[in-house]
Order: C-alpha cells, then sequence, then structure tokens
C-alpha cells in the first residue's frame, strides 16, 4: 500500500481546498477584490496619518509599509494555505473533528488544511505591491525577509492555533479566539515604536505581534545575528506550544469532555 | 357585522404587540446569553483595555514628539484618550451578527425559521441587540475604572449622560451596518469581506482612530454625511466639544441613519428570500 508523508498529506489538502475556493469563480473574484479595497482603506489611513504626523518615535512611511506588507502577506498566505485555523474552534466545539479521529494522519494538519480563503490572494497581492513600492526593500534583502516572513507565519497560525484550541475547554471560544486573532492582527499593524511596559509584554507573549512582524523589520532594518536567532527561536516556541495545547486539548475531546456549540 | 373593523384592528394591534413582545423577548434572550458567557465579556473588556493601551500609546508618542509643520497643534489638549475611549467602546459592543446570518443563510436554517411565526430578522436583530447592551454595560464599567486608574480629567457630566443615549443609538447603526454586511451572504459565500470593508469606513470614516475633523475638509464633509460618522464620531465628539447643539446634532444624525439603515436591511432581507424561496441559493 503507498504511503504518503505528512507534507504531502497536507498539501494534497490544502491544494484540494484552494481548487475548492477557485470553483466559485464569482465568489473568488468578488471576496479578493473587496479585500484589496479593504486594505486600500487600511493603507489610505496611514498615508493620512503620516502627511499629517510624518513620524511616530521614528518609525517613517516607508517601515508602515514594510510592517503592514509584511503582515498583509502572512495573513494571505495563511488564509490561502492554512485558512483551517479560521473558524477551527467552531469545528472543535460542533463536533466536527468526529471524522478526522478515525483517520490515521494528523488532525491538526487536517483541520489547517480544509479551507482555503479567496480573500487570502486579495492579500497577498496587495501585499506585493505595498512591500515593492513603498517598502524600501532591495534584492539584497530577500533572505532575511525569507527567514523573517516565514518565522512570523509559523508565529501567527500557531498563536491562531493556541487560540482555537481553547474550544477544548471553552463553549464561548469561538468568538474569543477570533477576537483574539484578530487582536493580534490589530497589535502587529502599529509601529513598535509605541509599545512599552506592559503594552511590550503583552505583544511579545500572549498576542506574540512582535515576534509575527516587528523583529522581521528589526531584522530587516538592522539585520544582527541576535535579531535572526530571536526570529527563529520565537518560531520554534510558538509552534511547539500550539502542538502541544491542541494535543491536550484532543485528549480531553477524546474522553467526551469537550463543551458543545450550543453550551 | 359592525364590529368587524374593531376585530380586525384589534388583531393588528395584537399582532403588533405580539411582535414587540417577541422581539423584547428575544432582546432578554441575547442578553441573557451574553451574561451566560461572562468569560467572553471579561476577554472582551480586555481588548477594550489592551486597545486603550496601545491607542493612547500611539497618539502620546505622536504628541510627545511635537515636530513642527504637523498636525499636533490641532489635536485636543487632553489628547485623543477620551475620544478613542467612546469610539472603542461602541466599535467593540457590537456583536458578529453577520456571521450568524452568514451560518443560517450559508446553511439553510434559515428556511426551518421561515416555517416559525416569528419574523427572522428581527429576532435574530433583538438579540444581537440584547448581547450589545450587555457588552455596553460591561465595556462601559471598565472603561470608566481605566479611567478612574489612569487619573485623567474626566469629561463633563451632561456629556456623560449624553453618551449613555448616544452610545447604544451608535453601536445600534453599526448593528444595522453589520446585518446589512451579513445579509449579503444570499449572494456570496462568506461575509467576511463585505464586513472587512465596512469595518475599514468605520475606521477611516467613522472616525476610530481620530476625529474626522482632523481629516482634509473635502474628506470631513463626506465622512459626516455617511452613517459611520453617526455611528462613532458623532458620540464620541462629545469629550472634545461638549455642546447642547453637539448632541442634538449627533441624536438628529443617528435617529436618521437608524430609520434609513432599517429599512436598507429589510429590502435586502426581502430580495434575498426571493431567493431563498426559488430555491436559488
Amino acid at each position: 500500500m503507498a504511503r504518503t508523508s505528512l507534507i504531502e498529506n497536507y498539501a494534497h489538502g490544502a491544494a484540494a481546498a484552494v481548487r475548492a475556493a477557485f470553483a466559485d469563480r464569482t465568489n473568488f473574484i468578488l471576496q479578493s477584490l473587496s479585500m484589496v479595497v479593504n486594505n486600500g482603506f487600511m493603507l489610505v489611513l496611514w498615508f493620512m496619518f503620516f502627511a499629517g504626523f510624518r513620524s511616530v518615535g521614528g518609525w517613517k512611511l516607508s517601515d508602515m509599509a514594510l510592517l503592514i506588507g509584511l503582515i498583509m502577506s502572512i495573513v494571505g498566505v495563511a488564509g490561502i494555505a492554512f485558512g483551517g485555523y479560521r473558524d477551527m474552534a467552531a469545528t472543535i466545539l460542533s463536533g466536527e473533528i468526529d471524522a478526522l479521529l478515525t483517520q490515521p494522519r494528523s488532525v491538526l494538519a487536517r483541520l489547517l488544511s480544509r479551507d482555503s480563503s479567496p480573500s487570502g490572494w486579495g492579500d497577498f497581492a496587495t501585499a506585493v505591491a505595498i512591500l515593492v513600492a513603498f517598502a524600501g526593500l532591495s534584492w539584497r534583502d530577500l533572505p532575511l525577509f525569507a527567514m523573517g516572513w516565514l518565522s512570523g507565519l509559523i508565529i501567527y497560525i500557531a498563536a491562531a492555533t493556541t487560540f482555537a484550541s481553547l474550544a477544548f475547554w471553552i463553549s464561548g471560544a469561538r468568538s474569543l479566539a477570533r477576537d483574539m486573532t484578530e487582536f493580534v492582527i490589530l497589535v502587529s499593524t502599529y509601529p513598535g515604536s509605541i509599545y512599552s511596559g506592559a503594552s511590550k509584554l503583552i505583544a511579545y507573549t500572549l498576542l506574540p505581534a512582535g515576534f509575527i512582524v516587528l523583529t522581521p523589520v528589526r531584522l530587516l532594518r538592522h539585520p544582527s545575528l541576535a535579531t535572526l536567532a530571536t526570529v527563529i527561536g520565537a518560531a520554534a516556541v510558538y509552534a511547539a506550544i500550539a502542538i502541544g495545547v491542541f494535543h491536550i486539548g484532543l485528549r480531553r475531546y477524546r474522553r467526551g469532555a469537550t463543551p458543545t456549540m450550543g453550551a | 357585522m359592525r364590529s368587524m373593523p374593531s376585530l380586525t384592528i384589534e388583531a393588528a394591534a395584537h399582532d403588533r404587540f405580539g411582535a414587540l413582545r417577541s422581539a423584547l423577548a428575544a432582546v432578554r434572550l441575547g442578553a441573557e446569553g451574553a451574561m451566560a458567557g461572562w468569560p467572553v465579556l471579561l476577554g472582551r473588556s480586555a481588548f477594550y483595555v489592551l486597545l486603550m493601551i496601545v491607542l493612547t500609546a500611539l497618539w502620546n508618542k505622536v504628541i510627545a514628539e511635537r515636530l513642527p509643520g504637523t498636525l499636533v497643534a490641532a489635536l485636543p489638549a487632553g489628547g485623543l484618550a477620551l475620544y478613542i475611549g467612546v469610539t472603542e467602546w461602541i466599535g467593540l459592543s457590537v456583536p458578529a451578527i453577520h456571521l450568524r446570518l452568514e451560518d443560517d443563510i450559508r446553511s439553510g436554517a434559515v428556511e426551518t425559521h421561515l416555517l416559525r411565526p416569528k419574523a427572522y430578522l428581527v429576532q435574530r436583530f433583538s438579540e444581537s441587540l440584547g448581547a450589545m447592551l450587555v457588552r455596553m454595560t460591561v465595556m462601559g464599567m471598565a472603561a470608566l475604572v481605566l479611567l478612574a486608574a489612569c487619573g485623567r480629567t474626566w469629561p463633563p457630566l451632561p456629556a456623560l449622560a449624553a453618551l449613555v443615549v448616544l452610545g447604544p443609538l451608535g453601536a445600534t447603526i453599526g448593528l444595522l451596518l453589520f446585518t446589512i454586511a451579513g445579509l449579503s451572504a444570499f449572494w456570496v459565500r462568506r461575509t467576511v469581506p463585505a464586513f472587512l470593508i465596512l469595518q475599514k469606513m468605520l475606521f477611516l470614516l467613522g472616525g476610530l482612530f481620530a476625529p474626522v475633523t482632523l481629516y482634509p475638509a473635502w474628506l470631513t464633509r463626506i465622512a459626516l454625511a455617511t452613517p459611520f460618522a453617526a455611528h462613532m464620531y458623532w458620540p464620541a465628539s462629545l469629550t472634545i466639544t461638549p455642546s447642547a447643539a453637539e448632541m442634538a446634532k449627533a441624536l438628529a444624525a443617528q435617529l436618521i441613519w437608524i430609520g434609513l439603515l432599517a429599512g436598507v436591511a429589510a429590502l435586502i432581507w426581502r430580495t434575498g428570500l426571493k431567493k431563498v424561496l426559488r430555491g436559488d441559493l
């Protein structure tokens, strides 16, 4: 019997989800374009802000463009290739993972690859345009950009998975997980210079915007080995936490101790 | 025979009161549901506090830099913390009714609801209204505690009293806007894009982060003519210019937009319903 690796299995699932997203052409175009418009509004806001105030603690428009480009591309690719994270809490609460428990491959991988968001393509397209046009990057920055971006993506998905895994314990986790993930995105869209004290602590722990975008921005603007190590280390730690919390929750689910959607 | 018209009127009045009673029951149900989910309420209040920390930090940083030739001089003397406190209080109190509508419409559950003698949209809206009022109360208390803790100057008492009315009315406008976004599920699979566009228009034209009066004059005029300003800017502007005229203007704008948006939502609902009845979903 032919065996497929976990990565192959995941890739097949994600590719099927992307094809399903493409299948409804009108919906796909509508969602992608609306995301471009949504991002355009955000960009206009920051353009207006920097036109009026020029700088925030040393952060200029090009730094903001880099930050926004990073978070948009991360959220975009997460939506395209790991789209199941967005409503994972609802999937857990509604008992839909029962069907996955009988299958031999990783439940988490299947949950992440079960959906693909057409709006992710809009995010990704806008991000590329912003990064190319306004972020002040050159080709020499590409390797560091790739490292920072990949780490940011891993941390973002890990954080969203951890929040969604709260559904194994809390019946209202659908709203809570969605809010926390949105809050991570929100904290990721402000200049790093505004965080200090408690807010900095939160941005580098509970809502890891600090590691998703702020540290990658620092890596690109002021490259150093220490920053590179921080970015990679943070990705490993957050991924381990997400996998750990999910599997502890899954054990609870198998015992039938997880609350349901209506509870 | 003479009693027939009277009976019809009585039946119609009874129907109206019946509909009002079931809507109020749905408000109570939504409020009780929100209170039962107290961990979520606490989490939302924590978000509110975090948001306030982030946004206050942003504006404090801008004001501290005092760059010449920028708009810093146009900012209120006490900063924008109170203004943002109100906009975020209103914005975070609005439940995600669009997701509920999307679930019901896309899963076909809405068809089951149509067999019941209660108006589906009114029931769902009323439930969300109940949840919204509970959120407003809890986050309002969080805001007052935060204000007391940070030692800032309190807004004048009449402005605070006016916010008790204008805040919930502003949030009702938000709920109507999200209802309209949710009803887009009759035509698109996911309502998130419509919601995101609305959300960003709220950021920009509603003056979520800064009063719309800081914008260029042409954009200020556009923003003030939209429901987004009635949702957030008008109530929050009382923290900057707490006058009776400002309060009356805010109230009038809100009541007009509530009427208009309710009409638009009803119209979209009826059009969508025709699609469902044709089996065209």
